[in-house]
């Protein structure tokens, strides 16, 4: 228990030594992966979502801390791993909506997203309604993140939204809108089920709405 | 240049905003010096020892007119004897304020009588419990580089004002504490004092935590008895002391930029020349403040830009004779913490620190015209400093801030955000606010209350004034000093 909570907080401090070496520790002494991966890594991200909100902590730090979970899953976790323990809360289809090419907010939700423990299909910027339908019926994720950053964007995430519904996918999808114009009233308007005001309110959204839909 | 822009800098180099060319120095210092010879000054009565010393140092003094004319060539080489550097020492090292060239450092002052509540936010008469408050916040704002005690303790009798007044401030903070005396007897209480905190007079006048204020002219042009004496006290002592002279242009100066300028460097010149004569080579500085009348009531105007203007000039004037200067900012005709004290501050401020001024007091605290002054607005001038100190720190050109080999590991199309020389820089390339900005999403400064500044600056003084009391004074020194006066704390 104890050890978890070490690498957790070493990972909220950026000390990527003691991370790695706490996490090799742990492994070596026979705990699962999983409970590493969970507690202690993931448990880290979460001290950082919570640091985040409180403003005691730069978005450069938290990809750092994201890319020493990235290192010590790839060179320690990964062969104690199977595909599921690493993204258990599964698919999520993310794309910035058509008209717009704005990616900064989107890749560093991506980013707390997939440390998080979501598998985070990237469809990248001016992302056309009918091809995020396509990737829904393909993917069968069970979460959409849609991200507009102009106000001239803004209505096309509700005729995405719209273009869902037609598809008769929307049921099968929950869908989590952001971006520096929306706000909580926009997502109701646009029928989305939730609205993230910023990265590390987003993974605590995404969480919910995926643990209810399931 | 320092290779970081600290959060704890002072003293940093200015001399970025000059309002006055080089011939126009020249043109006002000539100006002010035949203005001492042909003007000259007068006098209030019963300085006749002061009169005598002037004489037999080849002024000319007139009792009959009551005049004293004060050649050229006389006061110029007074002048130069004047240190051209002045070291105001905190109790510890790292408060040691330089005073020299361009060096800046900005503080609290004035003697402000009214205080805005923390709690309630009305206005009322200062106390000495104020005085001590005031002074444990700014010993924990790190870019308020002095405090020069901002008000007047209103419940305290007059008799043991000093006494009360320099007790709270050495016991509230480590940084230099600068008052105004009543009279001599206060000074010797000062000295006193001193002595018994830094254990010994010789340590104390070995490195004086403590300095003076004295404002030895009234002007236009005259020579004030009681602070003219409390001036003589000092330099014989060698404790610095701030020779202010405070004109108003348009009442006590010339309505004009120029005009007040040129008045108040014949003032300072003339105040410097009779410290040197007292005791060559006694620490001084120039304390020239520049002001304007309100003329609408005749009352103060602090926050004119113009204000902000003539405090860089007057720097400029006391560099040309090589003498550091005391000079203003800060000050605003606003009574409350509030979009006009913002503006009027942050832009005499910052033109006060980019002149170069030495030390700048009224820069923390004050509102309606040196009347009032206020908890959350030191927090608000904290800030305003600490901008103004990363402005002077400039833009470093080195090889590392370049980051031609950073942009060129990014690539075109690249991100800023992951690169390790990010993480190395972001927390000391730009100023970091001290917690009274708002920087928030919208909703997030909602979900806090939607808090104003003033509100904000409210939160972060309360914050720090329930911290640790963390006296200056041990148990020992305490009781000595209270077994000798009357402390009211």
């Amino acid at each position: 228990m104890e050890i978890y909570q070490s690498i957790a907080k070493s990972l909220a401090d950026g000390d990527a030594e003691t991370v790695l070496q706490l996490v090799k520790t742990a492994v070596d002494e026979g705990a699962h992966a999983k409970t590493i991966l969970d507690q202690g890594l993931m448990g880290g991200m979460e001290i950082i979502g919570g640091m985040m909100e409180r403003e005691e902590i730069l978005i450069p730090e938290v990809l750092g801390a994201a890319e020493i979970m990235e290192n010590a899953i790839e060179t320690i976790l990964k062969p104690h791993l199977v595909g599921e323990d690493m993204k258990p809360f599964g698919k999520v289809v993310f794309a910035t909506v058509k008209g717009d090419i704005h990616d900064i907010g989107k890749n560093l939700v991506i980013m707390m997203l997939e440390s998080a423990g979501f598998d985070v299909v990237d469809m990248g910027v001016d992302v056309a309604p009918e091809a995020i339908v396509a990737e829904i019926k393909n993917q069968a994720p069970r979460l959409l993140c849609l991200s507009a950053l102009l106000t001239t964007t803004m209505p096309m995430v509700k005729t995405t939204i719209d273009a869902v519904k037609e598809s008769g996918l929307r049921e099968q999808v929950k869908v989590l809108i952001g971006g520096a114009p929306l706000d909580e009233a926009f997502a109701e308007e646009a029928g989305a089920d939730g609205y993230a005001l910023d990265a590390s309110t987003a993974t605590k959204e995404a969480k919910r709405l995926v643990e209810a839909g399931a | 240049m320092p290779k970081e822009f600290s959060m704890t800098a002072h003293g940093l180099m200015g001399g970025q905003y000059r309002p006055l060319s080089p011939e126009q120095i020249s043109i006002i210092h000539d100006a002010a010096l035949t203005l001492l010879e042909k003007t000259g000054f007068t006098y209030e009565s019963g300085l006749d020892a002061v009169l005598d010393m002037l004489a037999s140092a080849g002024m000319t003094v007139d009792r009959g007119a009551g005049r004293i004319y004060f050649p050229r060539d006389i006061v110029t080489a007074l002048v130069e004897k004047s240190p051209t550097r002045v070291i105001l020492y905190g109790r510890s090292r790292e408060n040691d304020l330089v005073l020299e060239e361009d060096r800046v450092y900005l503080g609290t002052g004035g003697a402000a009588i009214k205080v805005l509540d923390l709690d309630s936010g009305e206005l009322r008469s200062s106390t000495l419990k104020d005085l001590y408050e005031m002074g444990r916040l700014v010993d924990r704002l790190q870019n308020v580089h002095f405090y020069l005690r901002p008000c007047i303790p209103k419940d305290i009798p007059k008799e043991i004002y000093d006494e009360n007044v320099f007790y709270a401030c050495f016991k509230a903070t480590g940084k230099h504490i600068m008052a105004g005396v009543n009279d001599e007897a206060g000074f010797e209480t000062m000295l006193d004092m001193g002595a018994t905190v830094a254990g010994g007079r010789n340590a104390f006048l070995e490195r004086p935590f403590a300095s003076i204020i004295t404002s030895f002219a009234i002007s236009p042009l005259k020579l004030c008895t009681q602070s003219t004496n409390i001036m003589m006290a000092a330099v014989r002592q060698s404790i610095p002391v701030a020779l202010s002279c405070a004109p108003m242009a348009g009442s006590t100066s010339p309505i004009t930029l120029a005009g007040t300028l040129v008045q108040t460097h014949a003032e300072q010149l003339a105040g410097i020349a009779l410290s040197q004569i007292a005791n060559p080579g006694a620490p001084v500085l120039y304390g020239g403040i520049p002001g304007m009348a309100n003329l609408m009531n005749l009352g103060y105007l602090g926050g004119a830009v113009e204000c902000g203007m003539m405090n860089a000039a007057v720097h400029q004037l006391s560099r040309h004779i090589a003498v550091p200067n005391y000079n203003s900012s800060g000050l605003s005709e606003s009574k409350i913490p509030d979009a006009q004290a913002g503006w009027e501050k942050g832009m005499s401020t910052l033109l006060v620190a980019m002149g170069g001024s030495n030390y700048v007091h009224h820069a923390a605290g004050m509102l309606d015209s040196m009347l009032a002054v206020s908890y959350e607005q030191l927090v608000i001038d904290d800030e305003i400093i600490g901008m103004s100190n990363r402005v002077l720190h400039g833009i470093d050109v080195s090889a590392a801030h370049l980051a031609v080999d950073i942009i060129n590991d990014v690539g075109p199309g690249g991100t800023f955000i992951k690169s390790p020389h990010t993480r190395q820089h972001m927390r000391t390339e730009f100023y970091r606010t001290n917690g009274v900005t708002d920087r928030k999403k919208y909703q997030r400064w909602v979900g806090a209350g939607a808090p104003d500044a003033w509100a904000r600056a409210r939160t972060i003084a309360r914050s720090i004034l329930e911290q640790d009391e963390a006296p200056y004074l041990s148990e020992t020194v305490d009781a000595a000093l209270r077994k000798a006066y009357d402390i009211r704390l």
